[in-house]
């Protein structure tokens, strides 16, 4: 018989389809819904902002690679995704060139200099974002006065929770379900968020596990606190949050359990931050400190292996 | 009704229309074999033949002192050219007899004998002497495992008909060619270990082997098929063993321990042909698919064959091939020449195309969790690579690397296309090594 050049590798010689780029475009799929109902509100607002982090990132990540002699990964998608992320977390009358410097620290600092997808600890997107916020106290603490343009948009509704802190109309409950113009463009609506992450539950790319754990901890800590929790759930990024980002494959736990334990950490955290400091941001800093925590929980949260009986000792 | 299995697993493309429905075919005996000395796990055997001499088929041609061993026996009739390390499926050096196989070969073991008198110690001797192995992949030797400690009586013995590595069909073929052999081999074993209960585990997608089994079982005490949801890796012995009677075996212990036996169905075939005619384990039945052969066979094979002779029986290649494999696609092994020789264990040759193979170039971690979803262990496949790329082994250990089987569900799955096994395989050798130190 004629000599052949047969490969030699490990098994198993059968891989499945799944591919990092078709969740990504996925998850682009699930945002859109929530970008729809926030350009409807925020018209050229929202498409700039949307487009600038989209764009921003995707070049941000080519240049990135470039210089650091890397192989472009752009077909994952996944810059792109951090980018939208990014200009969601952020106000619409926000100018957008903080959504292109809040995305130029996700793609290019938390991402590529820790080594691409699948290296960072924090979640991209929220870094950058929390970047901007502290960013803009240094030499522009008025943008995110979240007074808003009269007319276009309004104050994140979140801060109606506390009724000391703004006065105005509080919109209601149906409102904040279906839409409504407070707070980020991300904010716009929790209906168009739920059909977002139905179909990332249904295609099998998160579970419920980290964003019911986030939620129902909120929801409870709020009443046990004497605050309105389902105006607490409903208002502000929670939903965004719960769903987009602390699901994040990479910054996230890899065991149920220590999922539930990251969920109900991350859900104490955005109900005590606020009582000693800003509400802006409080989902975003929880995460991210839950993120930090992802290691340990995978250490603890080990689970049992097949026919392994815990001993009574 | 719904059907019993296990946690977690995979659904790959079975891809086994192409032989399912072929009978076995009997290859014509090669010009010349090469029989492994050591063809099993445990001890290896010191031949007993010369250079020169002249030997008959089913002849024990190699043996060992040691309980957990095989004999080895010639499977084909003529002059043993050369005793010389050859390489083996695994790629590692073993002693083997070339033997040149005479024009003539006899018929043989044609006569069959009544097997019900046989007792425990006679049946795994006759297990021993015939030179038994699990045929499944694992190639324990039988006896061995017909002999359980004192302590850990069996209950149930299961013929594992699963057959879940997708395109093999040979454990098929048997259980629609052999029953009356298979139900023959089922009932040695269990009076072998005195077991009351026996049951046949077969994947739903063989209902025709099911109906059969199930029609000769009927009238039989103790005995009975079980068909199983068609999800891979059933046919590991621990996952069987969880959906035959909801038992798990404890982590780096034996199905022993929860009172159960698992054998492959041709060991079954195998004991009862060697009880009833005296014939040894000189051929076994396996299938040589994918989409790199140009006429996929199931095929009675003499033990020694070369895979390049097999891949000639079915017409040769279908396009170029990119990657042989012995053993199934999930857990076999991929051959670097065409001279490896067919052993006990083989169940099946699989060969895909160059174009097939080309590409999947390994990255980083996303930690989608998947693996950890899949692993029927309920180990973190993910946190063993992570592990043994810091070398640090006992972190592997600790998310369970010495308990991971290598089923590679967790390679399936995994958008990164990481090697987990090939991780595993370091890890492994590493906390041994650090063991004996």
């Amino acid at each position: 018989m004629a000599h052949y050049e047969l490969r030699v590798t490990a098994p198993p010689h059968l891989k499945g389809k799944e591919e990092v780029s078709h969740a990504m475009r996925d998850v682009l799929i699930a945002l859109v819904p929530v970008m729809a109902v926030s350009i409807v509100f925020f018209r050229l607002y929202a498409v700039v902002n949307l487009a600038t982090g989209a764009i921003t990132a995707v070049l941000c990540e080519l240049i990135m690679r470039r210089i650091m002699g890397k192989k472009a990964t752009l077909g994952d998608c996944s810059a792109m995704v951090t980018g939208l992320l990014v200009a969601l977390l952020i106000p619409p009358t926000v100018p957008f060139y903080y959504v292109m410097i809040g995305t130029v620290i996700a793609v290019a600092i938390v991402k590529e200099l820790m080594g691409g997808l699948g290296y960072n600890l924090f979640n991209p997107a929220l870094l950058g974002f929390v970047s901007t916020l502290f960013l803009s106290r240094l030499w522009n603490p008025i943008s995110y006065n979240l007074g808003g343009i009269s007319g276009v948009t309004a104050a994140t509704p979140l801060t109606f929770v506390r009724p000391t802190v703004l006065s105005g109309v509080r919109p209601g409950y149906w409102d904040l379900f279906l839409a409504n113009a407070g707070g980020a463009l991300g904010e716009v609506s929790v209906l168009a968020i739920l059909v977002g992450a139905a179909y990332l539950l249904y295609k099998g790319h998160i579970t419920w596990h980290i964003p019911v754990s986030i939620i129902g901890t909120v929801f409870i800590l709020t009443a046990i606190v004497g605050e309105n929790p389902l105006y607490m759930i409903m208002a502000g990024g929670l939903m965004l949050g719960s769903f987009f980002m602390a699901t994040d494959w990479v910054t996230s736990p890899d065991t149920k359990k220590a999922q539930i334990v990251y969920g109900i950490l991350i859900g104490v955290l955005i109900v005590l931050i606020p009582l000693f400091a800003s509400i802006t941001g409080a989902v975003a800093y929880s995460i991210l400190i839950g993120n930090a925590f992802t290691p340990l929980l995978n250490r603890l949260f080990v689970k049992k292996k097949f026919g392994e009986v815990k001993s009574a000792a | 009704m719904k059907l019993k299995t296990f946690r977690g697993g995979i659904h790959p493309p079975y891809s086994k229309e192409d032989t399912a429905h072929k009978a076995v075919e009997v290859m014509p005996i090669p010009t010349e074999v090469v029989v492994p000395l050591l063809q099993h796990v445990g001890a290896p055997n010191e031949p007993t033949v010369g250079v020169g001499d002249q030997v008959e088929a089913g002849q024990k041609i190699g043996e060992s002192e040691s309980f957990i061993s095989a004999p080895v026996h010639a499977s084909v009739s003529g002059t043993v050219k050369a005793i010389e390390e050859r390489t083996n499926f695994a790629g590692k050096s073993v002693n083997s007899l070339i033997i040149a196989a005479q024009a003539d070969q006899p018929t043989k073991w044609t006569e069959s004998k009544d097997t019900s008198s046989l007792d425990p110690d006679e049946i795994k001797d006759i297990a021993k002497d015939a030179g038994l192995v699990g045929l499944g992949g694992a190639a324990f030797p039988t006896h061995v495992k017909l002999s359980p400690p004192s302590d850990k009586p069996i209950d149930t013995v299961i013929i594992n008909g699963c057959e879940c590595e997708p395109y093999l069909t040979c454990d098929h073929r048997l259980m629609l060619e052999k029953a009356e052999e298979l139900v023959g081999g089922l009932q040695l074993m269990m009076r072998a270990v005195g077991a009351t209960k026996g049951v046949v585990g077969i994947e739903a997608n063989k209902m025709d082997a099911v109906d059969k089994l199930g029609e000769l079982l009927s009238s039989r005490e103790g005995m009975e098929v079980l068909p199983l949801e068609v999800k891979y890796p059933q046919g590991n012995e621990k996952m069987l063993i969880e959906a035959v009677n909801g038992r798990r075996v404890p982590p780096g212990k034996l199905p022993s321990e929860v009172g159960a036996l698992v054998q492959n169905t041709g060991t079954a075939v195998a004991l009862y042909e060697a009880a009833a005619t005296g014939k040894p384990l000189i051929e076994r039945v396996l299938t040589v698919t994918g989409p790199g052969i140009r006429e996929p066979k199931n095929l009675l094979v003499r033990v020694g064959t070369s895979i390049g002779d097999l891949i000639e029986q079915c017409g040769g290649f279908a396009g170029t091939p990119g990657k042989v494999i012995m053993g199934g696609p999930m857990t076999g092994f991929a051959q670097k020449d065409l001279s490896t020789p067919v052993i006990k264990g083989t169940s099946g040759v699989v060969v895909f195309t160059l174009e097939a193979v080309e590409g999947d170039e390994e990255r980083q971690c996303v930690g989608c969790d998947k693996c950890v979803e899949a692993c029927p262990m309920f180990l973190m496949p993910n946190m063993i690579v992570k592990h043994v790329k810091r070398g640090q082994y006992d972190m592997a250990d600790f998310y369970g690397a010495r308990d991971c089987f290598e089923c590679g569900c967790c390679s399936f799955v995994c958008p990164s296309r990481i090697p987990h096994v090939a991780y595993v395989r370091i890890a492994k050798a590493e906390i041994a090594a650090a063991k004996k130190k």
